[in-house]
């Protein structure tokens, strides 16, 4: 396979523990004050619950969260429709794929000073970078599931008189399918990734933006607090996604 | 419940055995208790003098189904494999290597091959010149021919056979095939299944070399096949 | 040649389409392509441009060459220790998930602005990669073998060097691959934030100058430079796992 596998995540009971194993050490590791840089983890639940009453971090979330469902969506959609057009039809596939694994593995954050020159410094420059983070991984995903359909089952439905619509809606895309999702899941966590990094560049709006500004302001505790939340939107990004796609399938 | 219970065979040094027997009848465990990576837990297995307590030792050596060659590494490379864990010094190995890949009608150039590059039939016989390599007292092969062609795979039971009358290890051979029992074998165990027993032992008359003779066409081998057929199929 | 032939004619019709958007008021910001070709070869000839470049690749070196030093043991002790493996996957695993972006403000408070600022940011962007694909590696590694091995008489530490490392290679180069990536994603992210340094610095000063044609150079530059490393090591890692079916 040509891109490297990038496992998926995987929280059980045992993930739990070595979780609460982390929280213990970095709470005794904190009140030891070894340094400024590593509050307690009490101090930060505190100002996480600070945080959360002043209203500051609703503020933020949503705007954080508006940008990344208006980056994610189309991503998506168009994201799979590219790919099913690029496994389904060699020429697509020709035409486009130098760019999509070109810029697969480039830093994309390069490209933010790019998008800021198109929009100027505004909210959209974040969902532009939302968009762009997940797009890619998408469409490669879904575009490995669709080559990845069995020829003797092509074939097969072939042999059976399946018109072109009937061979991709019951051969191509129920095998894509797992592909697809696997796609969306990983394009999740990439689109928070571009989230943040959107946000920390503009300095405007979002969560992006308290992390430059706890940064700037030494306020250590609520810094940690920010990147906490930060990493409760990925993997419940990520889990809404799963549930979603749980749904789809029991909707089949 | 049991894999195997009250095995008792005694095989004759040179003797080419074939074990033989419906699924669930143990006997790849059997055959991998042998080569030490079952533990037996009553009872005793020996080679020679010496009794089988583990993996590696000298006395036997194994031919897989898969083949089971290091993809990463020449077919020289791979005939060499358990010299080289054995410590033999490289210009030693070789030698010993390439003599083996020679019995086995390998020499030449598919020594730098990689498996990747080479066909199931060709691949298998690298296998076997692994460990013929190591100079083994028992060859233990675990149904090496079931993954390749018919007509590949009967060339390879004549070279096989022809190996193995210059040779003359013993072989302890484990197949589906009744056919491949009978062509190959001296003597054939069949083992009946859930908990594995030997069902029978049957001998197999037939004249050497066999590969020389056109035994496959002579009555007495369909004879053979037909009455070990009969075994099998009053157990299934 | 219908292949060569399409892909030519996406290019074309890419740059057209960049020319297009440098006329349109909507993105008045935008350098044509030839002027961002012109100002790329401007700052080659002053050197400003590769002395920028010679500032990140002393970052990128440095964290991505850690990452490996750190990342694939890791990764090698964490598939052959299952216990430890399976805890220690639940932090790297979390590290994977989290933006890594988000931890830059603390990383910059801890180090300073500086070099060992930039390295270290490098350093966490790529080695959760390199070291989840080393576990991988290890984890993969087809179990019959091991036992084919152990047949021959195979010592642990020769089941370890002969075919459980040889096995993990084509994961472990892989993830150095994608690591490389990550770490290229996060010098550019340290440096358009930090600004003193680099690349990233030579991408914003432009920018804040409105020397747009300087910063659509640099970007690409930053561009071309990231992808001939990429495809470097796709070839050392070519020419390593040469008997690749």
């Amino acid at each position: 396979m040509k891109f490297a596998a990038v496992q998926e995540p995987a929280f059980g009971r045992g993930g739990l523990a070595a979780i609460g194993a982390l929280l213990a050490v970095w709470e005794i590791l904190g009140r030891m004050e070894l340094t400024i840089f590593v509050p307690p983890a009490s101090a930060v639940a505190e100002a996480w619950w600070g945080l959360v009453s002043t209203g500051t971090l609703a503020k933020a979330g949503a705007s954080s969260l508006l940008s990344l469902a208006k980056g994610f969506v189309p991503a998506a959609f168009l994201g799979v429709a590219l790919g099913l057009a690029m496994g389904r039809f060699r020429t697509v596939r020709y035409l486009l794929d130098g760019w999509i694994n070109a810029l697969m593995s480039a830093p994309l954050s390069a490209l933010v000073p790019v998008l800021i020159a198109l929009f100027g410094i505004r909210d959209t420059v974040v969902a532009a970078t939302v968009f762009l983070f997940s797009f890619f991984v998408i469409v490669v995903n879904t575009m490995t599931g669709v080559r990845g359909t069995e020829r003797s089952l092509v074939e097969m439905a072939r042999a059976f008189g399946a018109s072109e619509a009937a061979l991709f809606a019951r051969v191509y895309l129920p095998s894509a399918l797992p592909a697809v999702m696997l796609g969306l899941r990983l394009g999740a966590v990439q689109a928070v990734k571009g989230m943040v990094v959107g946000e920390m560049l503009i300095s405007l709006v979002g969560m992006g933006e308290r992390l430059i500004y706890y940064g700037n302001t030494f306020l250590i505790p609520e810094l940690y607090a920010v990147i906490v939340s930060v990493l409760l939107v990925a993997i419940l990004s990520s889990t809404f996604v799963q549930t979603c796609e749980r749904a789809l399938v029991r909707w089949k | 419940m049991q894999a195997l219970v009250g095995i008792d065979i005694e095989v004759k040094a040179g003797e080419f055995l074939s074990l033989i027997g419906p699924s669930g009848c143990g006997k790849t465990t059997l055959l991998k208790s042998i080569a030490g990576l079952q533990p037996v837990e009553a009872g005793r297995i020996t080679i020679g003098a010496r009794a089988v307590t583990g993996p590696g030792g000298a006395e036997a050596s194994l031919v897989f189904q898969d083949f089971a060659l290091l993809p990463w590494a020449t077919a020289l490379e791979n005939a060499e494999f358990g010299l080289r864990l054995r410590g033999v010094p490289a210009a030693e190995r070789a030698v010993a290597a390439r003599r083996a890949l020679a019995k086995v009608g390998l020499a030449g150039s598919f020594e730098q091959a990689y498996p990747s590059q080479l066909s199931g039939g060709m691949q298998q016989r690298v296998g076997l010149a692994r460990a013929l390599a190591v100079n083994p007292q028992v060859l233990l092969m675990d149904e090496p021919f079931a993954s390749i062609d018919e007509q590949t795979r009967r060339i390879l039971q004549d070279d096989l056979l022809r190996m193995w009358s210059e040779e003359r290890k013993t072989v302890v051979l484990v197949t589906h095939s009744m056919e491949e029992a009978i062509y190959l074998s001296d003597r054939v165990v069949v083992l009946s299944p859930r908990p594995g027993k030997v069902h029978r032992v049957f001998e197999v008359p037939l004249p050497r070399p066999r590969e020389a003779l056109d035994v496959r066409a002579s009555g007495e081998f369909a004879r053979l096949v037909d009455e070990l057929w009969r075994i099998l199929k009053k157990m299934q | 040649m219908k292949v060569a032939l399409l892909r030519g004619a996406s290019l074309v019709a890419f740059l057209a389409l960049w020319q297009w958007a440098a006329w349109v008021p909507v993105s008045f910001n935008f350098p044509t392509p030839w002027a961002t070709l012109a100002a790329l070869a401007a700052l080659l000839g002053s050197g400003a441009l590769l002395q920028a470049t010679a500032t990140s690749l002393q970052s990128l070196v440095l964290g991505f060459g850690a990452a490996i030093a750190i990342g694939v043991p890791l990764g090698l002790a964490m598939g052959v220790a299952r216990g430890f493996g399976r805890v220690v996957r639940v932090y790297i695993d979390l590290l994977i998930a989290l933006p890594t972006a988000a931890l830059i403000p603390l990383v910059i408070l801890s180090f300073g602005i500086s070099i060992a600022a930039s390295a270290v940011i490098v350093f966490v962007f790529s080695a959760p990669f390199i070291t989840m694909n080393a576990y991988g590696g290890v984890r993969d590694t087809r179990p019959r073998l091991v036992e084919m091995a152990r047949t021959f008489g195979a010592s642990w530490l020769q089941l370890f060097g002969r075919v459980v490392l040889p096995s993990a290679l084509p994961m472990i180069l892989a993830g150095m691959r994608l690591g490389l990536s990550r770490a290229f994603l996060g010098l550019i992210v340290a440096e358009l934030l930090l600004s003193p340094f680099g690349l990233g610095k030579l991408i914003m000063n432009s920018r804040s100058m409105f020397e747009h044609d300087k910063m659509f150079a640099t970007v690409l530059w930053t561009l071309i430079l990231s992808g001939a490393a990429l495809a470097l090591l796709a070839k050392l890692e070519g020419r390593m796992l040469r008997w690749r079916a």
